[in-house]
């Protein structure tokens, strides 16, 4: 069949399954593509400069920061909306198939096919962390797919890779063209073992670098984040700048303006582009609910919490906790007990979500007071014409974000 | 007196949430102000043998491979169980407190020898929520379970609890867990003592005999939503 007939096809079911309101018809249009042609992915990736984006967060974020440095050379596919499995990648590169680049966030299990079936220029690969463990694998699992899939690489293809991270630097160092980076991550929540051999990992003590008596350990970055500043090799220096909050923000905006360099676009030009991006599909926008005015925040995992607390303490005294446990969500909750909420004491802390209970004990354990609602409405009603953070689990988060949309 | 609890190896037996047990226990002592020290052993440091309560959570494979090893050398554990400490290990740590254990390549590891159990491993991988009616006198258990291993009594043990819904132990015996004298272990996470703390107060009871009641119905509430809502 020829690829143009396919896309046809795959555009009138996103188109019906759009109007008959089941999606927003990415997730069809791919599949009806992939379908019919299973190697479309690989046909639609040629004479294209394409950028993988992977890890276990940041991966929207930053590929929504790259496509937008890139956007300021070429025209440049993207599905950074977070449909990151096989359909969503095969609509993005369809649905802006004269784009000279593509800017793909992978789902970190994909990795490997996107890999195989894009033969990218550049990797961008984020971090590796404990995520959903009742469905997806340990971490160094992952680490090890990682690995193997990078060994059937174009020799053309750089791996920009996080140094700070144990498991990104064991699946890339082995790869002859790698440029490593770090912004001066303290420690890893997973990596007590070695990736290399399982014996216990050396930590220096303030945590940011790391080795084994095997051999393996930091390698030494040739892009440096401190603050602001991002110093890389040639005596390269840029500031930073990220209308997004937070510091994982500042180190994903980093990341875009080095992967983008990577495929000759100036620095000046990339950092001024990303500077302007203050949300990225529903994260960080305002949503009106009764009286209240919530700042959306979406975390998913232990690390995920623990940098959007951070980002929060400097936000509204008011905040909304809502916690599902669906599958995409994770269906086991034990993670909230390896986040310290303690930070919330002298907030005034709503919960609501499918487990509230579950965070209403680890809240009562951390000693912070709060109170326990049905729904977000409620919510709000006890807030009160407030502005206030909400900090949502996946599913959750993604209903309220598309309030926002409309 | 003061109760000492050790959290043995939170970096690499705390992948599961677990280490909120420790946080549970002490918090429970708090509010009946009880006197307590906890002691977190991480790898290196000297493991004690005098203190009253050890906990051990669920970690992934290297990882308990690599706490096999440290803490079997010197015996301290196993000092400190002739001395009369109480053991509470979950999933990982239930395993590895056993006599051996399995690794990747057909491997099998030594346990610490607490409890006469061994570990083979199972396929499919056993995930869910873990339900089981308890054999001390206890409400419903609740937790969740993710592990691939499942643990055979090797004595006449008693289970911790009679499976209604999940896997526990595996191997067809229908039970979860394992009681003796000083060994409380379970396949629950949860943590456990989140979903049950009737569990956390029937370990530390054991200790300091009957204990008041804590008014804390959030307890109660998550406990029982868990048992009507596992899906």
């Amino acid at each position: 069949m020829y690829l143009a007939l396919a896309i046809a096809l795959g555009r009138v079911g996103g188109f019906i399954s759009r109007i008959t309101k089941r999606g927003s018809g990415v997730m069809v249009t791919g599949r009806v593509i992939l379908k019919l042609i299973p190697s479309a992915v690989e046909t639609l990736s040629i004479g294209r400069s394409v950028v993988l984006v992977s890890g276990t967060n940041g991966k929207s974020t930053t590929t929504a920061l790259i496509h937008r440095a890139l956007s300021t050379s070429s025209a440049t596919a993207s599905n950074y909306t977070g449909a990151n499995l096989f359909p969503g990648i095969a609509t993005a590169l369809a649905e802006n198939r004269g784009a000279p680049f593509a800017a793909l966030e992978v789902d970190e299990m994909v990795l490997p096919w996107a890999i195989q079936q894009t033969k990218p220029r550049v990797i961008v690969l984020l971090n590796l962390g404990r995520d959903q463990l009742d469905r997806l694998s340990e971490v160094r699992v992952v680490a090890a797919k990682w690995k193997a899939a990078l060994v059937g690489l174009p020799a053309s293809c750089t791996v920009l890779a996080d140094a700070d991270d144990p498991f990104v630097t064991w699946a890339a160092r082995d790869w002859v063209n790698v440029v490593w980076f770090t912004s001066g991550v303290v420690g890893h929540i997973d990596a007590s073992t070695c990736p290399e051999c399982g014996l216990v990992l050396k930590w220096t003590p303030e945590g940011t670098s790391y080795s084994c008596e095997c051999g393996f350990k930091k390698p030494n970055p040739e892009w440096i984040l401190r603050d602001n500043i991002l110093v890389g090799p040639n005596n390269q220096k840029v500031t930073v700048v990220s209308a997004i909050p937070g510091k994982a923000a500042i180190s994903n905006a980093a990341r875009g303006v080095i992967a983008a360099s990577l495929l000759g676009v100036p620095l000046a030009d990339s950092t001024d582009a990303i500077s302007k991006i203050s949300s990225v599909d529903g994260r960080f926008s305002t949503l009106k609910i009764g009286p209240t005015s919530f700042r959306l925040l979406l975390s998913k995992n232990p690390a995920s919490w623990r940098e959007t607390l951070a980002t929060s303490a400097t936000g509204p005294k008011a905040v909304l906790l809502v916690v599902n446990a669906n599958t995409q969500d994770g269906k086991d909750t034990s993670w909230l007990w390896d986040v310290d909420f303690t930070s919330l004491h002298d907030r005034t802390v709503v919960v609501t979500g499918e487990r509230r209970l579950d965070v209403s004990v680890r809240l009562t354990v951390n000693d912070v007071k709060h109170s326990v609602v049905d729904d977000e409405l409620m919510a709000a009603n006890v807030l009160g014409n407030c502005e206030a953070d909400l900090i949502a689990s996946y599913t959750a988060f993604h209903r309220l974000a598309k309030g926002v949309k409309r | 007196m003061t109760l000492t609890i050790v959290h043995l190896l939170p970096e690499l037996l705390g992948t599961y949430g677990d280490q909120g047990n420790v946080e549970i226990l002490s918090w429970r002592l708090k509010q009946r102000q009880i006197s307590h020290e906890v002691i977190v052993v991480t790898a290196g440091d000297k493991v004690p043998t005098q203190a009253d309560l050890y906990l051990l959570g669920g970690g992934e494979d290297d990882a308990q491979i690599a706490a096999a090893d440290l803490l079997n050398r010197g015996g301290a554990l196993r000092k400190a169980h002739s001395n009369g400490a109480h053991f509470f290990a979950v999933c990982a740590g239930f395993q590895l407190i056993g006599s051996t254990f399995p690794a990747s390549g057909n491997r099998t590891i030594e346990g610490l020898g607490l409890l006469p159990v061994e570990t083979i491993s199972a396929t499919p991988r056993s995930v869910g929520e873990l339900i089981s009616t308890p054999t001390i006198d206890l409400p419903t258990l609740t937790g969740f379970e993710n592990h691939s291993g499942q643990t055979r009594h090797l004595e006449d043990l008693q289970p911790l609890g009679n499976v209604t819904r999940g896997v526990g132990n595996g191997l067809d015996s229908g039970i979860d867990g394992a009681i003796t004298d000083q060994v409380l272990a379970t396949y629950m996470h949860g943590p456990a003592f989140a979903r049950n703390p009737e569990l956390a107060d029937w370990i530390l009871s054991r200790k300091l005999g009957p204990l008041e009641k804590i008014d804390a119905p959030i307890f109660t509430l998550l406990h029982d939503e868990r048992i009507k809502n596992a899906k």
